[in-house]
């Protein structure tokens, strides 16, 4: 048994047309045995950035405290809102100072930039535990049913989807990824980011 | 990953066994015509068969080393553990109920499997552990009891049944068979359960769970269960039981089956979805309270981390 | 976390140590990081040096990511591919990066691509392997085009052509049959094209597209992508849902458009008030 497999837990991001979605599953386990239906693994950051995280739940809990800690510095440095770019960068350097001695955890990414022009385009990373960067253009996963997300999302996955379409292919795509994953499921949450508002639904999804 | 290596080295599970069938040149002791692939109907009768067991100086040890083993990971042969399983008697006759989910390591590779036995219509084995295990040896232990009602003419009496599957796979102790399984049935005697395992217990008892969600199922089974139990509240307790490993083990779930021996023989009462019965109870059927079984769905809006939805809007 | 934000002590933080050590003594191993199984190459030619690349990074047999960047920018005409532990090689050639930008503006100079390889040397041996970064060095500084790998231990070869990486053996092929001296920039160019494709397809760790970069002095050429042998297809029919497919419980929406409305008090007198 590996360690990012004793709490269980998937999260997936997706870019779409002008918007992102970012979301998990909702268990929180002791190997096979689930103490929790509720345990979210994405978070806020800002307005307009989500960090999902999985694997090691006390490692989860600890990053988030520790990034909120970190966010809030910046913002008070900078005087203004951390974009996702350097956020990714953050989280990146977080991980890799603990490169001998890691923090259980794989982290999603996903939130809007703003251009030059004031207009919002999407952005997603992901990272390994030790903090090795993958900025994709089309999705990422994490997690105990990363695999079956990866396949899942690479036959469902289209360019240019609206708001209400990329929340219908996320919510498949990790529904059915976690439905063949005996450590993830028991319910997911999806966040789904646009320029001007974030919608937050939680999906009803297998309980076994 | 170890496989392509050791298919070419001298020192591997497989060129041991094929040195020392070169050693002995001789074929007679692997034999495996008692049934199986080349059984003609002829010998089914012969009795026990015997299975070509490795041609080593010990082979209950060397196939304890290549075989299904908790402790050591590098094992060769892997077999499923995951599963939940009950049956009980009561005044009513005996429920039998189980999941059907079946998983290699996380991955859940079907949520369609049978793990009931249908031995014969009087007899239903449950399945656990080795899936191919139970399946053969109890289909075989259908086959001898026909037998012994050919040769009897009456019914083998499910102790009997119990004891011919224990002694069986006692024989192969120790050579990595693994099987957990209830045998259940109607005989003269009335309602009987019988659990069997590939270590050569065998236990009389009113009340058995097994697999790794037996201690969930245990844990509803317990808390609901008599002697005088109607039919109708046995088949809900059996059901019941099953949700609640399905829903907390990871393990398990998918679908129940549930089946009802009776004096006549059993019956199969019913196939249901486990997250149905989670979100929407079991549906109209014979002893549901026709609520939903999920814990979030029977408290909404009686706690305070699940409030009603007009009080969170 | 008392003491995070007043002193932080630079380099690795060692603190999960401990914790860490006692979960792989209990028997759980620690996961696997993405790792570039790649093809990486150099050569050298009449005017420069020609770095090449392949895009894919595996987590074990999964591709994490079909079109990675692995030749990283060291200074403007000195760059790095990366093989082993994906983190280390980036992490690394941003570090060495760093102290390479600072050391030209404490010297004046251009800084040489020596100085870079004995950074990178150095800071490999310091770490004993560890840091499993397997490096090819390339570029052009006032003395001329130079090449080098430098292994994870922080051993270094100097060679006119070198390959590193899971596909070096097919790459190396390329050019034990292909290299001449006093090559051209076409030339070079197309040999460690072939050399990467050779990886890519003969190689399971190595994928995707072949990334180049062609130094010279005084200019340097980074050509992503430059050839995309593997590209995907066009999806013949897609798999769009209709609108309500999935079921669920709850929706929350939080607006982000605050609306501000500005309501003049005081009536018509306000401007009439007096701030003397």
């Amino acid at each position: 048994m590996s360690i990012m497999e004793y709490n269980g837990g998937s999260v997936i991001a997706m870019v779409g047309k002008g918007c992102v979605a970012i979301g998990s599953d909702l268990r929180l386990g002791n190997q096979a045995l689930t103490v929790a239906t509720n345990f979210e693994k994405v978070f806020p950051v800002t307005d307009r950035i989500y960090l999902g995280m999985s694997g090691l739940a006390t490692d989860v809990a600890t990053l988030r405290e520790q990034f909120r800690f970190r966010v809030n510095m910046y913002q008070i440095k900078e005087e203004r809102d951390i974009e996702p770019e350097a956020f990714a960068h953050l989280v990146s350097s977080t991980l890799y100072e603990r490169r001998f001695g890691p923090y259980f955890i794989e982290p999603v990414i996903g939130g809007l930039w703003k251009t030059q022009g004031g207009e919002y385009k999407p952005y997603i990373a992901a990272a390994d535990l030790i903090g090795c960067l993958n900025f994709a253009k089309d999705f990422v996963v994490a997690g105990t049913a990363s695999e079956k997300l990866f396949g899942v999302a690479e036959g469902l996955w289209e360019p240019d989807l609206e708001p209400e379409d990329l929340f219908e292919t996320i919510s498949q795509t990790l529904m059915n990824g976690v439905d063949r994953d005996a450590y993830s499921g028991w319910g997911a949450i999806i966040h789904i980011v646009t320029p001007d508002k974030v919608v937050t639904r939680t999906l009803k999804g297998r309980m076994d | 990953m170890n496989t392509f290596v050791n298919q070419f080295s001298t020192s591997s599970a497989l060129s041991v066994i094929k040195k020392a069938q070169a050693v002995t040149d001789d074929d007679e002791e692997f034999s495996d015509a008692a049934w199986g692939s080349e059984a003609g109907f002829g010998s089914l009768a012969k009795g026990v068969p015997s299975f070509s067991v490795p041609a080593v100086q010990d082979p209950t040890s060397f196939l304890r080393l290549h075989t299904d083993d908790h402790a050591d990971p590098n094992c060769r042969i892997k077999i499923q553990h995951g599963t939940t399983t009950l049956a009980f008697r009561f005044q009513g006759g005996v429920i039998v109920a189980v999941d059907s989910r079946a998983t290699a390591g996380s991955y859940i590779a079907s949520g369609t499997v049978k793990k009931v036995i249908e031995i014969n219509p009087y007899l239903l084995g449950t399945m656990a552990g080795g899936a191919a295990d139970c399946q053969y040896w109890e289909t075989y232990l259908g086959i001898q009891c026909r037998l012994h009602e050919l040769r009897n003419r009456e019914r083998i009496s499910v102790a009997a049944a119990s004891k011919y599957l224990s002694n069986l796979v006692y024989g192969y102790k120790g050579m990595g068979l693994s099987m957990g399984t209830m045998i259940c049935g109607w005989d003269k005697t009335g309602p009987a359960v019988f659990y069997v395992d590939s270590d050569g217990s065998r236990l009389k008892g009113d009340l058995f769970s097994v697999g790794s969600g037996s201690t969930f199922a245990y844990g509803v089974l317990d808390q609901g269960y008599r002697w005088d139990l109607t039919d109708e509240e046995a088949q809900e307790l059996g059901r019941r039981s099953i949700y609640a490993a399905g829903h907390r083990d990871a393990f398990s779930g998918n679908t129940c089956n549930l089946y009802h021996v009776k004096e006549d023989g059993w019956r199969f009462i019913g196939n249901y979805d486990i997250t149905k019965m989670h979100y929407d109870g079991p549906g109209d059927v014979p002893g549901s309270t026709k609520v939903a079984y999920g814990y979030d769905v029977r408290v909404e809006g009686r706690t305070s981390s699940n409030p009603p939805v007009a009080a969170a809007a | 976390m008392a003491t995070a934000s007043t002193y932080a002590p630079v380099g690795f933080d060692f603190s999960n140590q401990v914790r860490n050590q006692f979960l792989q003594e209990k028997g759980l191993p620690l996961p696997k990081a993405t790792s570039t199984g790649t093809t990486i190459v150099g050569c050298l030619f009449k005017d420069g040096i020609v770095l090449g690349a392949d895009t894919r990074a595996t987590e074990g047999p999964i591709v994490a990511d079909k079109n990675c960047e692995k030749i990283h920018y060291l200074t403007d005409s000195i760059r790095c591919c990366g093989a082993g532990t994906a983190a280390d090689t980036e992490f690394t050639t941003a570090l060495i990066s760093s102290n390479m930008a600072l050391h030209e503006l404490s010297t004046g100079r251009k800084p040489r691509v020596v100085t870079a390889m004995t950074m990178l040397k150095q800071m490999l041996f310091r770490y004993q392997g560890q840091v499993g970064a397997a490096l090819v060095l390339g570029g052009v500084d006032a003395t001329g085009p130079h090449l080098f790998t430098i292994a994870p231990h922080g051993s270094t070869d100097k060679l006119p052509y070198v390959t590193m990486g899971s596909g070096s053996l097919a790459a190396m092929a390329v050019f034990e049959s292909g290299w001449k001296a006093g090559m051209t920039r076409e030339e070079a160019l197309s040999l460690v094209t072939d050399a990467i494709c050779a990886g890519i397809f003969n190689d399971l760790g190595s994928g995707s597209n072949v990334d180049a970069c062609v130094i010279t002095a005084g200019h340097t050429d980074m050509l992503r992508n430059f050839v995309r042998p593997n590209e995907r297809v066009a999806k013949e029919q897609r798999y769009l849902f209709r609108r309500g497919t999935t079921a669920w419980k709850k929706e929350s929406v939080r607006d982000l458009i605050v609306s501000e409305e500005v309501r003049p008090i005081g009536g018509a007198g306000a401007e009439a008030m007096d701030t003397s």
